[in-house]
């Protein structure tokens, strides 16, 4: 009976380890604001007397059959790897059909309709973790054209480039624009997925890099010069403390910190924690929870925590 | 009678001399292979899935050479990459450890045997046409084809042996 029991005990941690993975970053190609200015995707609107310039994508995707052949082949080559992106496109139109089935919706029994702050509407955008920022343009000499590629990879929270592959391909008289931009996708992809690779791999040896900023509430009464704990030590300290013993090899700096603010950045996080004996995987939010419950049970700070995808996390100070 | 037994004698001794010295040119060619004697550059954008590259290679034999060309092709693609220019993008080796080919020894032996797997990612572009030989010295010819490798094919079959580690591994 023991061995039966130390046999299913060994094949669940087994289970447990094998199932334990990464969270899987998200990734999406997006036409970059150079490419959607000269292709002339911008919608302009008067911002307090000072005009904006935003890309206009939706129109970009309606009118530019060259960037939906680029796109379609890049989420092909990807999808091969196992790396299958979200489609801008198809992004955009769900956002707008979830807008308009929540503007419908509303309570059978009393009419009410579904709550949304002010934030849950400046979130509700076409994101993804990975930003892959698509540029290309024609160069034409004479009777050659040639077609110089750009793709970044951008990641969406620490605001880094971690991948890229560009370059100029060869110039030819005779072949059309969407031969030339295939041949650009075929040429580059590789390295993109080689330097995408780099990222993860600097991922899975120092952990996820995230940011992470602490706010006051101006209605708190105390900030982060205010002194708390045992021996008396100022908040921001403590906090620095706590992310020194949590970080993947205390590996975090300390970008901004006022007395009402501080802002973390470079803050490697382990990719997965134990829970009932077994390995799960860790996101911002998860690790961001066990420093606000630190605040909550062991300095009594009453906390909110708010995060942005899997990078991200804000903890306000002084209240929910 | 007599005269036939000695005829038929002698071109066997010949037959079975020439399978030996084209059988030492073809060790000679796997070790020039195995000490990265051999030199692979890009020939243009191949087709999705696939790397279309010039490979050269060293041989006495300018047969031998052309047919190591193929192993050197695949060789390269996965341990040694090549350089673009001319409007060619330089490629990463699949193999990004730098001693792949030592922690792998067992299967990459077999992988590249005479008649190995490797034959399966590669093919001849012109079976023969824009081949060039230059003869290097006195006993020694270079060997240039231009082939195609299944880039994709050979990445995936990697990555399922455990040799390489894919994209989306670990997530």
């Amino acid at each position: 009976m023991k061995k039966i029991l130390s046999a299913l005990f060994l094949l669940a941690l087994g289970t447990g380890i094998a199932f334990s993975q990464a969270k899987k970053p998200t990734l999406m190609v997006v036409p970059s604001d150079a490419w959607c200015n000269t292709n002339g995707y911008m919608m302009e609107f008067d911002n307090q007397g000072t005009t904006v310039k935003i890309p206009n994508y939706k129109k970009a995707f309606q009118e530019n059959p060259d960037l939906l052949l680029v796109i379609s082949k890049i989420n092909g080559i990807m999808a091969e790897r196992g790396f299958p992106l979200k489609n801008m496109e198809s992004a955009i139109k769900s956002l707008e059909q979830t807008a308009a089935e929540d503007a419908m919706m509303t309570s059978k029994e009393t009419g009410a309709e579904a709550a949304e702050s002010p934030v849950d509407k400046l979130k509700a955008i076409a994101k993804a973790d990975i930003i892959m920022q698509l540029t290309w343009t024609v160069n034409v000499t004479g009777p050659k054209k040639s077609v110089t590629f750009n793709l970044q990879g951008l990641d969406a929270y620490t605001d880094k480039q971690i991948a890229s592959a560009s370059g100029t391909g060869a110039p030819s008289f005779s072949s059309e624009l969407p031969v030339l931009l295939e041949e650009a996708v075929l040429s580059h992809m590789d390295n993109f997925s080689n330097s995408l690779q780099n990222h993860f791999d600097d991922m899975f040896a120092n952990g996820r890099e995230v940011i992470i900023r602490i706010k006051v509430w101006d209605d708190w009464g105390e900030d982060l010069e205010s002194t708390f704990g045992p021996d008396d030590e100022e908040l921001g300290v403590l906090i620095e403390d706590w992310l020194a013993d949590n970080t993947v090899n205390g590996r975090f700096s300390t970008t901004d910190a006022t007395a009402t603010m501080m802002l973390f950045e470079q803050v490697r996080i382990p990719l997965y924690y134990e829970r009932n004996g077994s390995q799960r995987a860790m996101d911002t939010r998860r690790y961001v929870k066990d420093l606000s419950d630190y605040l909550a049970n062991q300095l009594s700070i009453p906390n909110k925590l708010t995060t942005q995808g899997l990078g991200r996390a804000t903890i306000y100070l002084g209240g929910k | 009678m007599t005269k036939t037994v000695k005829f038929a004698f002698a071109a066997g001794l010949l037959m079975m001399m020439s399978t030996m010295l084209n059988a030492q040119a073809g060790r000679k060619a796997d070790k020039d292979t195995e000490e990265w004697r051999y030199e692979i550059e890009c020939a243009g954008t191949g087709a999705e899935g696939t790397y279309l590259i010039k490979v050269w290679s060293f041989s006495k034999k300018p047969q031998v050479a052309m047919e190591q060309c193929k192993k050197n092709a695949v060789h390269g693609v996965v341990f040694k990459g090549f350089g673009g220019g001319q409007g060619c993008t330089s490629q990463k080796p699949l193999a990004r450890s730098t001693n792949a080919d030592e922690q792998f020894e067992r299967y990459f032996e077999n992988f590249f045997a005479d008649g190995g797997s490797y034959m399966k990612y590669v093919s001849l572009t012109s079976q023969g046409t824009g081949t060039e030989k230059v003869k290097v010295s006195k006993k020694e010819y270079k060997v240039g084809v231009v082939v195609t490798v299944q880039k994709d094919l050979l990445r995936r079959d990697l990555e399922n042996a455990g040799i390489i580690k894919g994209l989306s591994s670990g997530f």
